[in-house]
């Protein structure tokens, strides 16, 4: 059982949103660890609440739209129920993570691991700045897992 | 003096639209609209490419119901090859239409309209969200949850990812299905059914609750359109097209794919970038028909699977001919993802779901080709035109939401004249006017080809458009 899950999101079609799946792309490839579960979604749905009660520890990979494009940042998130959860579409972090603690009274420490974007326009590949710091955000989370 | 409400954006949708309340001099509703307000264009911009692509293509249509698309999509596909494909690959494919159709009913049900009938109706707006669901509720809003995830794990297993999958091709599907697939697929089986037993058994119990509003949502004399297979059994992947009348007599039946232009006429009107399509032989806007759900539950003669057959049986008491009340869309939710466990296991137990055998393959032999599904929300149809190089020169796409255009503007007057009064706006009557479109779960994404916020406007305005009132949430 995964103890740690890693959670790359966004649109893979819209340029720098797609960092998460780059990301989790890259760490499938260099993680060989039994206890660390990695997955990558479009956007953030309640049905992740269930994946996240079963695991100590969630980070979360997502591109950033405010910053100096290629700023690498992490931050803790605690849970928190938003104004507007009238989800379909909008489900963000600190939502999911209330849902989680709210319905399996347990939460995971969660972690958002995140580049500031340069473009969302329609391509597949990461702009620039972004791909340069990608190295950069895999090591920070190399770093939470040991 | 005359006035106007705006409910602008409509909320717990899937999409972007607006609802605009006429009052009379006296406060008193005299008209309603329901208008769709944004547009995508997908029948445009898909034409100068290569048919194959339009199953990718016409799946980003929606991230709720892409399945429903690439099916319909698909089916189009095939008709264009004039490919009869491997039956193994129509049993994979209906397992993913009716995994779809399970995770999308739940999430209808659950996570957009069970806040009004576990929380109320005049409750708090800043409560009634599944978030006031989870902490009232919380085992139901796990077993939304529940119900969501086995759908999504199905189309996953298949397709390879929850959203977009690419795994239905025109000609069959790329894939087989493996036996550790199926029999996970399997395990999961007994839990959905009795979450959702355990769903009907309390929905039910709560239809006291709301008499006012079973009597006047949406509840009017129309016809009914869906699908069914040649002993009229629900079917949700192929069939003919069937029309029945508010007493549940067959008005016409037997329509193949290609013959619905002689049968649905499609009407625009100013206000909406929705079409309005009727039922040709009545013409416009006496053809007003519904699709969905509760039409489908309508038209049929049995839905073919046990446990959902017998609650079919409850479900018919509910009127004398047709099922008219559009508030009972949710009841008819239910027991379609009823009806989808049980057929998904039943498909799967087939000896040849794991034949190797599911695709076949061919040139374009046809320039022209019509897929039709039935989608979560109801019948959804695609239509080809090809040149001989196979590209693609017409596209006409008939989605579920638009079938329901003109019954959703009928419910939202009908609600509008029963419980608002415009000379005092509450919140809670003009969630009864939101709620009779969520009933529906129109999919405007869907509908025109949408994406938007969704807080809630609702303004008063006179007829020299100066805002009278607004409420904001």
């Amino acid at each position: 059982m995964a103890r740690v899950l890693i959670v790359g999101y966004g649109n893979p079609l819209r340029g720098d949103d797609g960092l998460g799946w780059h990301a989790a792309r890259r760490l499938s490839e260099n993680i060989r660890r039994e206890d660390v579960e990695i997955l990558t979604c479009h956007q953030l749905t309640p049905e992740l609440a269930e994946r996240l009660s079963q695991v100590d520890r969630v980070v979360f990979i997502d591109a950033a739209c405010v910053g100096l494009p290629g700023e690498v940042s992490q931050q803790s998130v605690s849970p928190a129920v938003s104004a507007a959860v009238d989800f379909t579409h909008h489900f963000d972090i600190p939502a999911l993570l209330a849902c989680t603690q709210i319905l399996y009274g347990v939460c995971p420490q969660a972690v958002l691991c995140s580049v500031a974007a340069e473009s969302f326009e329609l391509m597949e590949s990461l702009s620039p700045a972004v791909e340069a710091a990608v190295p950069e955000l895999l090591e920070q989370v190399y770093r939470l897992l040991e | 003096m005359a006035q106007q409400i705006t409910i602008n954006p409509v909320t717990r949708a899937e999409g972007h639209g607006k609802i605009t309340i006429f009052l009379d001099d006296d406060g008193f509703v005299r008209d309603a609209q329901f208008h769709v307000t944004q547009i995508r264009g997908f029948e445009k911009f898909c034409e100068g490419r290569p048919f194959y692509e339009m199953p990718s293509l016409m799946a980003r249509i929606c991230g709720i119901c892409p399945v429903s698309h690439l099916i319909a999509s698909a089916k189009a596909c095939d008709e264009l090859m004039a490919v009869e494909i491997p039956e193994t690959a129509q049993y994979l494919r209906r397992i993913m239409n009716l995994a779809q159709l399970v995770q999308s009913h739940a999430l209808s049900f659950f996570h957009l309209a069970s806040p009004d009938f576990l929380l109320g109706l005049d409750s708090d707006p800043a409560q009634r969200n599944i978030f006031g669901v989870m902490q009232s509720h919380p085992n139901i809003a796990r077993d939304g949850i529940l119900l969501r995830k086995f759908g999504q794990q199905i189309i996953e297993l298949l397709g390879g990812k929850r959203i977009h999958p690419g795994w239905i091709v025109p000609g069959g599907v790329s894939e087989p299905l493996t036996v550790e697939k199926r029999d996970q697929i399997l395990a999961t089986i007994p839990e959905a059914l009795a979450t959702i037993q355990r769903t009907l058994d309390w929905f039910k119990r709560t239809f006291d609750n709301y008499p006012e509003e079973i009597r006047t949502f949406a509840n009017f004399p129309s016809l009914f359109m869906g699908l069914v297979n040649e002993q009229g059994e629900l079917v949700h992947y192929d069939g003919h097209l069937r029309f029945v009348d508010a007493t549940g007599k067959i008005v016409a039946d037997g329509i193949r794919a290609e013959d619905y232009q002689d049968y649905i006429g499609e009407a625009v009107e100013p206000w909406s970038y929705l079409k309005f399509p009727y039922y040709k032989p009545a013409g416009y806007p006496d053809g007003i028909y519904r699709v969905g759900p509760l039409a489908r539950l309508n038209i049929i003669n049995f839905c073919g699977t046990p446990l959902a057959d017998a609650e079919w049986a409850e479900f018919r008491e509910l009127g004398r001919g047709a099922v008219l009340s559009s508030f009972h869309y949710h009841y008819a939710r239910l027991i379609e993802i009823l009806n989808g466990i049980e057929r998904i296991e039943h498909i799967l137990n087939k000896p040849d779901i794991l034949s190797k055998n599911v695709r076949a393959y061919a040139e374009p032999n046809r320039l022209e080709g019509v897929g039709i599904a039935e989608a979560p929300r109801g019948t959804l149809l695609h239509h080809y035109r090809i040149n001989e190089d196979g590209i693609i020169t017409y596209a006409n796409l008939i989605i579920a939401t638009g079938h329901n255009n003109m019954a959703m503007n009928r419910g939202v007057l009908q609600v509008a004249k029963h419980f608002v009064n415009g000379t005092k706006m509450q919140e809670g009557m003009l969630n009864r006017v939101e709620a009779v479109i969520r009933a529906y779960d129109p999919c405007l994404s869907c509908s025109t080809h949408a994406v938007g916020q969704m807080p809630l406007q609702i303004q008063l305005v006179s007829p020299d458009g100066a805002v009278l009132d607004e409420l904001k949430r």
